[in-house]
C-alpha cells in the first residue's frame, strides 16, 4: 500500500461510496456514489447520535425509544417506499454523551460502517465536532437545536423544533390570559442550550410588556444545590419565575426548592419532562398552572384537523407501554423528523441525501408535527434550513399537562422579530457573532 | 539487543495498528494516544506527592491557546501546539505560587478551585474564548500534497501517525527526566522530603518544576485534541474528564512509568470498544463504575502489579533451578 492510499483525503463521493459498499450495496456503491441506499436485504438503516447516558440523556434516550415505535409501525405497514421497492427502516444509535470528539467518533461509525442514509442529532456541543465529518461526506444531519444552523453547513436542517423560539408562544399565552402578571425574573444555566433561550425570554417578556426585575440567573451547569439560585430569584417577589431552557436535572430540584421556600407565583419553563415526578415531590396544588412547550400526546388536541404527526394519541399508549414513566419533550420529536424524511424519501425515489433534502424542501413548506410551517431562518441563523410554524402552549391542570393554545412562531416574529435579533446579538447567539 | 528487538516489534506494531482497525476504531485510537501523553504527564506532577484536579483544565489551556494561535494570528498548526504547550506551562508557573503555599488535600483543593477559575474565564469571555459554546472550526493540520504524497490530516490514521510521533518523542523525554538526577530528586520531594530538605534540595523549586513540565505536556497533549475534532469548549475539561484521568492513573498504577499508559488503554477499551461493542450503551456506566471497584479492591497496586507478577514468573521460568547434584557439591 503506498503512502497515497495510505492517507488521502476522501471525498463526499468516495466517502458515501465506502459507506454504501460497507453496508453491501453492492453496485449502488462507487459505480453510483449519487444513490446511496444502504439497501442490505431492502433495509435503510437511520443513525441516531445523541447522549444516551449522562445528564443530557433524557434529550436522547426517549427520542430513540420513540424511533423504535416509529419503525414497528412503519415496517408493519410496508415499510418505505423507494422508486416501486418496499424498504423496512433500522435505527442505528450511537452514545456520543453529549462531548463532540464522541460525536465525531459516532458520525465515522455510523456513515462509513453502519451505512446509514440520514443521521438524527441533538445538536448543541456536539455538533461542531460532527460539522467537518458532515463537510466531508454531504450526508444530511438534523439537530433540535437550530442554534447549530449556519450557511456554512448545508446537510444540517431544523425540521422539528425551533429551540428556543418557540419559547415565545407561553409567554404571548401567559401575557393574554394573566395581564395581571407583570414582573419576571429568570434562570438558566450558562451554556450552548441555555443563553439563546435566555435572549428568546427576554424578547418575549419585552414584546409582552412583563418587565424583568433582575438580569436572568445564569449557573453552572455543575449546580447542585439550587437553593441559593431559588433565594435569589425570590428575593425580588416576582409575579414570574422563568425556567428558561434547564436541562431536567436542573427544573426538579429548581421547583423542589421553589416549592419548600413557599413561592407561590407563576411558573414558566421550556420543557417539564417527567412532571407527574416533580408533582410528587412538591404538591399538585404547587405545579397547577405551570406553563411549558411540550405535550403530552394522548391530548385530545394531538388528533385535531393539521395535526400532521399520525396517530399521536395511540403513539403516546404505546410508549407508555413499552417505556413506563419515561415520555420527554424529545420522545416524538426524532420520530416526528422521521416522518418528513420517510416522505421526501419517497417523492424522490431515493435516500441520498442530496434527493432527500431537496424534496424535503421543495416549496419552501413542510408537514411539521403541529402543522403546516414554512422553511425559515435566514434572520436568525443565516440559513432557510428550520421548519417554523405553530407551537403549543401547555399547561399543567390538576396535575396533567394540557394544551391550552397553539401559537404561531412567524406571526410573533413579524410583529417582534427586530426585539429577538436585540437581544440575540446581546448574547452573542446570532450566527454570525459564533466564534 | 533484546531491547532493541521488543521496542521494533512494538513501533512495528504501532504502525500496522490503525489499518487492522475499523474506522469508528481509528477514531478512538486517536484519542487514545493523546490521552496516553495527559496521563503520563499527570504521573510526572505524582512523583511530588502532590495530586491535582486541575491537570484538565490545564490541558485546556493549551488547546484554547493553540486554536486562538491559529484562528486569530493564523499561527502555523504545528507551532501554535508548541505555544499552546508553553503557555499552559506558564500558566501553571502563575498558579504555583498560591498552590505551593499548601500541601496534600489541601493542595488537591487548590487545584480544584483555581482550575474552575480559569474555566469560568472561559466560560464568561465570549471574546476571545468564545463563551459557554467555545470555539469552533479550529484549524486543522495542513493537508500535505507533495507528488505522490497526499496527506490529509482529516483522517484518524494521518492524524494518528502524527500524534503517534507527537506523543512518542513527549513520552522519552518524561521518561529521560524521571531517570535524570531531577526526575530522582523528584521521588525525593515526595518520600523524603525532610531528608532532601536537609540535604539542600529547594522542595518548592522542584514542586514547582514537576508542575510546570507536567503542566506543559497536558498542554500539548490539549492541542493535539483541539486540532483534531475542530472545536472546544469549557465542558470538554470539566471536573468529569479529570475523574476520568485519575481513575486511568490509579486502576493503572502510578509506581511504573507504564502504570498510567496501562491503565488509560485497558479502561477506554473497556468502556469505548468491548461494552459498546456488546450493545451496553446505556449500561455502560454502571458495568464501568462496577470493573474500576473490583480493580481497586482486588488490584489495590493497580493493574501494573499484574505486569510485575507475569514479568517475576517469566524471570522465575527463565532461570533454571540449580540442580540437586550441584547444590551438594
Amino acid at each position: 500500500m503506498n503512502v497515497k492510499t495510505l492517507f488521502k483525503g476522501l471525498s463526499r463521493r468516495s466517502f458515501l461510496g465506502s459507506a454504501a459498499s460497507v453496508a453491501g450495496a453492492g453496485a449502488l456503491s462507487s459505480s453510483f456514489p449519487g444513490m446511496a441506499i444502504a439497501a442490505e436485504d431492502n433495509v435503510i438503516k437511520i443513525g441516531f447520535l445523541a447522549p444516551l447516558t449522562g445528564p443530557v440523556a433524557a434529550w436522547g434516550k426517549p427520542g430513540l425509544d420513540g424511533c423504535e415505535i416509529w419503525a414497528d409501525w412503519v415496517n408493519a405497514a410496508g415499510g418505505i417506499n423507494i422508486g416501486g421497492t418496499a424498504h423496512t427502516v433500522e435505527f442505528v444509535g450511537y452514545d456520543n454523551e453529549y462531548d463532540p470528539g464522541k460525536a465525531r467518533t459516532g458520525a465515522t461509525k455510523l456513515i462509513r460502517e453502519d451505512g446509514v442514509s440520514f443521521v438524527m442529532m441533538l445538536g448543541g456541543d456536539t455538533w461542531p465536532g460532527v460539522e467537518p465529518v458532515a463537510d466531508k461526506t454531504g450526508m444530511l444531519f438534523s439537530t433540535l437545536l437550530p442554534s447549530d444552523l449556519s450557511p456554512d453547513s448545508e446537510t444540517l436542517i431544523a425540521p422539528a423544533e425551533v429551540h428556543p423560539v418557540y419559547n415565545v408562544t407561553g409567554v404571548e399565552w401567559l401575557a393574554k390570559n394573566k395581564p395581571e402578571l407583570k414582573t419576571a425574573v429568570m434562570c438558566a444555566q450558562d451554556d450552548a442550550l441555555g443563553l439563546p433561550s435566555v435572549a428568546t425570554y427576554l424578547a418575549a417578556f419585552e414584546a409582552a410588556g412583563i418587565t424583568m426585575q433582575d438580569d436572568p440567573l445564569l449557573f453552572d451547569p455543575a449546580t447542585t444545590d439550587f437553593a441559593p439560585v431559588v433565594t435569589r430569584l425570590m428575593s425580588t417577589d416576582p409575579d414570574i419565575i422563568c425556567l428558561d431552557t434547564c436541562y431536567s436535572d436542573y427544573v426538579h430540584p429548581i421547583c423542589e426548592q421553589l416549592f419548600q421556600q413557599g413561592y407561590k407565583g407563576q411558573i414558566i419553563s421550556c420543557t417539564a419532562d417527567f412532571y407527574d415526578q416533580i408533582i410528587e415531590k412538591t404538591s399538585k396544588e404547587f405545579m397547577e398552572g405551570f406553563i411549558f412547550q411540550f405535550p403530552d400526546f394522548d391530548d385530545p388536541a394531538m388528533e385535531a384537523e393539521g395535526i400532521n404527526f399520525k396517530n399521536a394519541n395511540a403513539f403516546f399508549e404505546e410508549f407508555n407501554k413499552r417505556f413506563p414513566g419515561q415520555w420527554g419533550a424529545v420522545s416524538w420529536e426524532y420520530a416526528a423528523i422521521m416522518d418528513l424524511w420517510k416522505a421526501a424519501a419517497e417523492t424522490a425515489g431515493s435516500t441520498d441525501p442530496a434527493a432527500v433534502k431537496e424534496a424535503m424542501m421543495a416549496g419552501g413548506k413542510g408537514l411539521h408535527a403541529f402543522g403546516e410551517a414554512e422553511w425559515w431562518g435566514s434572520d436568525l441563523f443565516g440559513i432557510d434550513h428550520a421548519l417554523v410554524g405553530d407551537w403549543p402552549v401547555v399547561v399543567i391542570e390538576d396535575g396533567k399537562a394540557r394544551i391550552k393554545a397553539m401559537g404561531s412562531i412567524p406571526d410573533w416574529y413579524a410583529a417582534n422579530g427586530e426585539l429577538l435579533k436585540k437581544h440575540m446579538a446581546a448574547y452573542g447567539q446570532m450566527w454570525d457573532q459564533r466564534t | 539487543m533484546r531491547n532493541f528487538l521488543i521496542w521494533l516489534i512494538v513501533a512495528a506494531g504501532l504502525i500496522a495498528l490503525p489499518h487492522t482497525l475499523s474506522f469508528s476504531l481509528q477514531e478512538i485510537l486517536v484519542f487514545l494516544v493523546i490521552n496516553v501523553l495527559l496521563v503520563v504527564s499527570y504521573r510526572l506532577l505524582t512523583l511530588t506527592g502532590e495530586w491535582s484536579l486541575g491537570h484538565v483544565v490545564i490541558m485546556g489551556v493549551g488547546a484554547y491557546t493553540s486554536a486562538l494561535m491559529t484562528k486569530r494570528l493564523g499561527v502555523y498548526v504545528p507551532v501554535s501546539m508548541i505555544m499552546g504547550a508553553l503557555m499552559a506551562g506558564f500558566v501553571a508557573f502563575l498558579l504555583s505560587f498560591p498552590l505551593f503555599r499548601m500541601k496534600g488535600f489541601y493542595f488537591l483543593i487548590g487545584s480544584f478551585a483555581s482550575a474552575e477559575i480559569i474555566r469560568l474565564l472561559w466560560k464568561r469571555f465570549r471574546e476571545p474564548f468564545g463563551g459557554p459554546k467555545g470555539l469552533k472550526r479550529i484549524d486543522s493540520l495542513a493537508d500535505i500534497n507533495i507528488g505522490p504524497i497526499q496527506v490529509d490530516f482529516f483522517e484518524p490514521v494521518a492524524y494518528y501517525y502524527f500524534a503517534l510521533i507527537v506523543v512518542a518523542v513527549c513520552l522519552w523525554i518524561l521518561w529521560r527526566i524521571e531517570k535524570s538526577l531531577v526526575g530522582l530528586t523528584f521521588h525525593a520531594v515526595h518520600w523524603q522530603d525532610k531528608l532532601a530538605q536537609a540535604s539542600g534540595v529547594d522542595l518548592r523549586r522542584y514542586r514547582t518544576l514537576a508542575f510546570v513540565l507536567a503542566s506543559s505536556f497536558a498542554g500539548l497533549s490539549g492541542a493535539l485534541l483541539a486540532h483534531y475534532i475542530g472545536t472546544i469548549n469549557p465542558n470538554s475539561f470539566d471536573v468529569e474528564l479529570m475523574v476520568f484521568v485519575l481513575t486511568w492513573a490509579i486502576v493503572g498504577g502510578t509506581a511504573t512509568f507504564y502504570g498510567p499508559i496501562l491503565g488509560c488503554v485497558v479502561l477506554t477499551l473497556l468502556n469505548e470498544v468491548v461494552l459498546r461493542e456488546m450493545g451496553f450503551q446505556q449500561m455502560r456506566p454502571l458495568i464501568y463504575g462496577a470493573i474500576m471497584i473490583g480493580s481497586i479492591l482486588f488490584l489495590p497496586d493497580g493493574l501494573e502489579s499484574l505486569v510485575k507478577r507475569a514479568m517475576a514468573a517469566w524471570k522465575r521460568r527463565s532461570t533454571p533451578a540449580a540442580e540437586p547434584g550441584k547444590e551438594s557439591a
